[in-house]
């Protein structure tokens, strides 16, 4: 008999398509980068790359435009966030129940996860244009429309919202799986102990729900820690780097300047940052589940 | 049974990865021309060349230059690559290029903008295809606001009241349309207005920083008060704007001559050069393509008989005249008839003719993101045109005192080919 755990040959075979593409396509890249932040590195002349220690880490922290990126990013991160979150457990809430037309609901709030973030942000750029809808609905109004994505103060909230708006369905999905996983008969009894549709909510689905806001929140983060191509489709960090991220400026430093050592120092300080405030969620969430 | 079965398809899946070879020499060829134009080319050169075949890959402009430059780092390099301008300065300085000086000697005389193909005095490609920036104009809008439509503004002064005039129109009409908000464009156009005024970024001999003069700081006041009687936006609303009919003015390349007949085949406009300021010039941006080949390529003899091959007038034309955005790097004979017979694109190659290419600095980029980043700061009212200069220039010199623009390490002998 086979001990648990002991793939044997053909177990191998069946694993190696994710197996490989995780060793060349995933691990190998994480090693390589790692490797390359501690030295002066330009794709064009790799025979001249040398090791400098921590000499790209120390210029990243020395640099301001890093440091504005980093806010920027942190900006986006926490500026989406809540709603995200707030609109994914809303509509979650909202879609659980039965209804007729459900199904259609679910899936047109589902339905920007699978379109291109590419296809996203070129319709978003033409909706945020002076002649774009948004802006004649508001001059319908009688309202100035602002500048969106041409004001350095509205353009990095413009982005945010289309953020908010594309993955609250995604999260939804998540939220609707974590409402079925909670016992209906702790419902059924706080209804006959006189418990309102509010008390139920704040009493029985939010704490039965920890596990799925620990994951949508970790999730989420990373997730918008990252955030580039909605950037490099439609701003390119501007106007006046007001939209320049994190991941924007590496890739910046990385193509367009070939300083590859540099760009993934600024990666591994994003990777820490990340860590660090994934870290913080989990504590917190933890802690807030103690409590109770 | 299962387990052999599974092997199997495995060693079937993985020969599928393997590469056929044999017959002709192959010549690997990265370009950014859709099949459509360049195929008929490639067709034409292995009938001429039968000893050859070409593998074409088309690039993309958001992420080529990302491939070829992991394409330099793995070693893996096509044998001849089409390089823009503002990309090429990096590469030759790496020396990651084939120096041709000596190969297109013959050549000399029959392409223009070896400028742009030179590092140190030293060719590292064949310049291919040149673009640069005109004015456009809406005839219509002219007409509406009592300007004479039969020409198009020729001085700073004519080029300011004409936009004033169209501003004034109203009702989502602009005069001039002035860009912001991205990358790698602003600074196209607003040097023309500073080359035009006697306005400079760097010595010739890329020693040091001549950005911050009187000349640039007053072409930058004039590209400020065109934005206060424009409209600030993106290349791609900008130009959508114009073939709408609502921008009266508008600095922009020749892919309009393409856009319009197809997206406003009713809109009345003419071109024009660059406005010239008060006893300055014309003068616009020149940028362009040039052929190159990698010190690691298989087959660099293929790549240059390839290169002579598109360089040709005849065959450089067919690709201009196709998308009408670029014009020929090889000299056009003056009674060329095509271009007498199309006098929007015979205006483009005249202002190409009067066009000034950024200085061929490895560390370009930087420099333009500086530029660009003072004059939209100016445009955004956050600092003078003055400081944008001053600011502008004191990053130039940081960009020229880097590490990176110093010499390359002299591991790499320069090939000839």
């Amino acid at each position: 008999m086979r001990r648990e755990g002991n793939l044997g040959l053909a177990g191998w075979v069946f694993l190696s398509p994710w197996l490989i593409s995780f060793l060349v396509f995933g691990l190998y890249p994480i090693v390589a980068s790692f490797v390359l932040s501690f030295r002066e590195y330009s794709p064009l002349a790799p025979q001249a790359s040398r090791f400098i220690g921590l000499a790209n880490y120390a210029e990243a922290l020395h640099d301001g435009t890093f440091w504005h990126a980093l806010g920027n990013t942190l900006s986006f991160t926490f500026g989406t966030l809540p709603f995200t979150t707030a609109i994914a457990l809303a509509l979650a809430v909202c879609l659980d129940k039965a209804f007729p037309g459900r199904t259609i609901f679910r899936a047109g709030f589902f339905l920007p996860t699978v379109v291109s973030v590419v296809v996203l942000s070129i319709v978003f750029k033409a909706l945020y244009s002076p002649e774009g809808p948004l802006s004649g609905v508001l001059q319908g109004l009688g309202v100035t429309p602002p500048r969106w994505l041409l004001d350095p103060h509205t353009a990095l909230p413009s982005i945010m919202a289309m953020d908010v708006w594309a993955a609250s369905g995604y999260y939804m999905v998540i939220f609707l799986a974590g409402l079925k996983s909670i016992p209906a008969e702790l419902y059924e009894s706080a209804a006959l102990d006189g418990a309102g549709a509010w008390r139920r909510f704040v009493g029985i689905t939010l704490p039965m729900l920890r596990p799925t806001f620990l994951f949508v929140l970790v999730v989420n983060t990373i997730r918008s820690l990252q955030i580039f191509t909605e950037v490099f489709v439609m701003t390119r960090g501007g106007p006046l780097d007001s939209t320049l991220t994190v991941v924007y400026y590496l890739y910046d430093q990385a193509f367009y300047r070939f300083r590859l050592g540099y760009a993934s120092a600024v990666a591994y300080l994003l990777f820490a940052v990340t860590l660090a405030i994934s870290l913080l969620q989990v504590r917190w969430l933890k802690l807030a589940g103690a409590k109770e | 049974m299962k387990r052999w079965i599974a092997c199997a398809l495995l060693a079937v899946a993985l020969a599928g990865c393997g590469h056929a070879g044999g017959g002709k020499k192959t010549v690997v060829f990265w370009q950014f021309w859709p099949s459509d134009t360049i195929n008929p080319l490639i067709e034409r050169f292995r009938a001429e060349n039968p000893d050859l075949d070409v593998q074409v890959e088309q690039l993309t402009w958001q992420a080529g230059q990302e491939k070829i430059a992991a394409a330099v780092a793995s070693g893996k390099v096509p044998d001849l690559v089409e390089l823009g301008s503002t990309w090429f300065p990096a590469f030759a300085h790496q020396r990651a290029l084939v120096d041709w000086t000596d190969s297109s000697a013959v050549l000399r005389d029959s392409l223009h903008l070896w400028d742009m193909a030179s590092e140190d005095g030293r060719v590292y490609g064949l310049p291919w295809l040149g673009g640069t920036r005109a004015l456009f104009y809406n005839k219509t809008l002219f007409a509406r606001a009592g300007i004479d439509s039969s020409k198009g503004p020729e001085t700073w002064p004519e080029l300011l009241e004409d936009c004033k005039r169209i501003n004034a129109l109203g009702k989502g009409v602009n005069g001039y349309g002035a860009n912001s908000g991205e990358r790698y464009v602003l600074f196209k156009k607003f040097m023309p207005y500073g080359w035009s005024n006697g306005g400079t970024i760097l010595s010739p001999d890329m020693k040091s920083v001549t950005f911050d003069s009187p000349q640039n700081v007053a072409a930058l006041k004039f590209y400020l008060s065109l934005a206060d009687v424009g409209r600030v936006d993106h290349q791609a609303l900008i130009d959508q704007a114009f073939k709408q009919g609502n921008i009266g003015c508008v600095l922009t390349g020749a892919w309009l001559l393409k856009q319009i007949p197809a997206d406003a085949p009713d809109l009345r406009y003419g071109v024009c050069m660059v406005p010239a300021p008060p006893g300055g010039k014309h003068l616009s941006f020149a940028g362009g393509e040039i052929l190159s080949t990698f010190q690691k390529s298989a087959n660099p003899s293929g790549a240059w008989r390839l290169a002579r091959f598109l360089t040709r007038a005849a065959n450089a034309s067919v690709i201009a005249q196709d998308q009408k955005s670029v014009q020929p790097a090889a000299v056009i004979a003056s009674d060329d008839a095509y271009y007498a017979a199309h006098p929007g694109e015979k205006l483009f190659l005249d202002q190409l003719g009067s066009s000034v290419a950024p200085p061929n600095h490895p560390e370009w980029g930087r420099m333009e993101a500086a530029i660009e980043t003072a004059v939209e700061q100016a445009m955004y009212r956050k600092i003078t045109p003055e400081q944008a200069i001053t600011q502008a220039a004191r990053e130039l010199q940081a960009a020229l005192n880097s590490p990176q623009a110093a010499s390359p390490a002299a591991t790499s002998p320069r090939a000839k080919g």
